[in-house]
């Protein structure tokens, strides 16, 4: 058996060292624990249905989220995606606010006023899909949810964030007008 | 002397790799100018090969060519604020409906404030050789052959693209020349699942599009732009689809030409088409409320005014107007026209005007 003789300066300056990575440690975890990167977005969804509420994206984010992976193309066949999508079923906010019927559709609406509407089939899942070869494809368990995350980061100023409308699905693209950018409006609406 | 310069070669390389990394990202290096030019879907054919030879004569330009339908075309710059330095789109008129007096956020000027009028098209019916009742079509009995309910139609969604609203247009003129009262309920009017009317005033017939526009029957196929209907067409999903000559020509289908009272292709029968036009029946947009009129098909182009490179934008548009441009189109089926019309010609860029002559007003 050998025995080391330390010098006693370095022990100090081990004990230092451990000290700094240890705070370092404490800090980044407890950085971890309150600072999400959805902190400093701040936004309101409105629902109208039976009645109106509003929802704050911390509300949004409580809700179940329903992920997938799909993606769209520009009218001409310029292929975005596909990509890993997060978001809140359209269907699940309706419900919020009465739910929507096979006699009702939704329009959806974005902060620059511009919009699109959803049939009753369409939210169950009735959209012509495509594979990224841009061929006709069939495709069970669409649903149109609201993103807030692709491909695990919130989206960007330019891609719609906060949030995004996308049709999800395993690994299908759809038409991109459907994809409207900047939420803040969903209404459920009667035909005359 | 040979053995020390291979054994210096390595070491003369890395040097020239890190001059040049050096000089690039000093910017010594000149960076091609980057041209945005959004396009109609129905001109992305003949716009390709004007992109390639505009980047031959002009090698410190890289031009990028973008598609859509027409009305998506403007929505891109006065709605996503997307920057283009061209756009060019199947129907002149969205250019004033929705630029002018629509002005560019923190500024003074409206995102357009002239347009060229450049070339003109036809609709009609596009098709194969294996579609049904492929060799008994003809332009007496085409509305027969499409109410079939054996038949698959396709059409563009009216909401997103000009040939979706002008097919429309197309089946209500059909009605008045025919003296057939039917032919648009049985070709459209029926097929979707919210009812769709046509009301009638002053002689003017006003198609009203509803907001949610489903097919009710599998025998209609609709899609956001009129050139997905192309592969439906290649496929043998569909058999017969609303087109552009042009567009048919370029892809090889059969094209079955329609009378020139109904194909909104000619200017003498301007008249007749103001007899139709189409309403969409809800706020579209933010700043108008489109209606669509029946006019001859005219395409129009414009450089915005927030172009970020509009001197470059103009010498890719005097290019597209040269006699090599022409050539390239008419090869494509879409043939460009002469002179060129404009609605204020004062604005156009100096190298422009030349080539324009102020429209008649009352010209379309």
């Amino acid at each position: 058996l050998k025995i080391f003789r330390v010098p006693q300066t370095s022990i100090r300056l081990l004990l230092l060292i451990t000290l700094a990575i240890s705070a370092a440690l404490v800090t980044a975890s407890c950085n971890s624990d309150t600072g999400s990167v959805y902190d400093d977005i701040e936004w309101d969804l409105t629902l109208v249905g039976d009645e109106e509420i509003v929802l704050d994206f911390d509300q949004l984010l409580k809700m179940d989220p329903i992920s997938g992976t799909s993606g769209f193309f520009t009218s001409v066949g310029i292929v975005n995606g596909p990509f890993d999508i997060k978001g809140v079923s359209i269907l699940d906010l309706c419900d919020l606010v009465g739910g929507v019927n096979s006699s009702e559709f939704v329009r959806v609406s974005a902060i620059d006023q511009y919009s699109m509407v959803f049939s009753y089939n369409q939210l169950h899942g009735d959209f012509i899909t495509y594979d990224t070869g841009l061929h006709e494809i069939e495709s069970d368990d669409l649903v149109t949810v609201l993103m807030y995350e692709l491909d695990g980061e919130p989206l960007t100023e330019d891609l719609g964030s906060p949030l995004r409308i996308a049709i999800i699905g395993d690994n299908v693209l759809t038409e991109g007008h459907y994809w409207v950018k900047w939420i803040d409006k969903v209404e459920i609406l009667h035909f005359d | 002397v040979t053995a020390i310069t291979y054994k210096r070669l390595p070491a003369v390389i890395t040097s020239l790799v890190l001059l040049f990394v050096l000089l690039l990202s000093a910017g010594c290096i000149p960076k091609k100018t980057e041209l945005w030019v959004i396009v109609a879907g129905s001109l992305l054919v003949p716009m390709d090969q004007i992109e390639t030879e505009f980047e031959r004569e002009y090698p410190d330009i890289d031009v990028f060519v973008e598609g859509h339908g027409s009305i998506q075309v403007i929505r891109h710059i006065t709605e996503l604020h997307h920057e283009a330095d061209v756009i060019a789109v199947a129907d002149y008129s969205l250019i004033p409906m929705m630029m002018y007096g629509n002005y560019i956020p923190g500024s003074d000027d409206s995102y357009a404030d002239w347009h060229l009028k450049f070339s003109t098209n036809s609709l009609g019916i596009a098709y194969t050789s294996t579609s049904k009742y492929a060799d008994e079509i003809n332009s007496s009995n085409w509305y027969q052959i499409l109410s079939d309910p054996e038949v698959t139609l396709g059409i563009s969604d009216a909401r997103f693209d000009a040939c979706g609203y002008r097919a429309m247009m197309l089946c209500q003129l059909a009605e008045l020349y025919y003296e057939n009262t039917s032919i648009f309920e049985r070709l459209i009017g029926s097929r979707f699942t919210q009812p769709m009317t046509v009301t009638e005033s002053g002689g003017v017939y006003t198609i009203s599009v509803p907001e949610v526009l489903e097919p009710a029957k599998s025998n209609l196929a609709v899609r956001g732009n009129s050139v997905w209907l192309l592969f439906l067409l290649d496929s043998g999903d569909i058999d017969y689809a609303f087109q552009y000559r042009s567009v048919a020509e370029q892809h090889g289908l059969e094209f079955l030409e329609l009378p020139a009272e109904i194909d909104l292709s000619s200017e003498n029968h301007s008249e007749s088409y103001s007899r139709v036009k189409v309403r969409l029946d809800y706020q579209r947009f933010q700043t108008v409320q489109p209606e669509f009129y029946g006019e001859p098909i005219v395409y129009g182009l414009t450089i915005p005014n927030n172009a970020p490179h509009p001197e470059q934008a103009a010498q890719f548009v005097e290019f597209l107007f040269s006699r090599e441009g022409r050539s390239i189109s008419s090869d494509y089926h879409q043939p460009l026209m002469t002179p060129l019309q404009a609605d204020n010609l004062g604005a156009l860029p100096d190298n422009l005007q030349s080539l324009a002559e102020q429209e008649d007003e009352h010209s379309y």
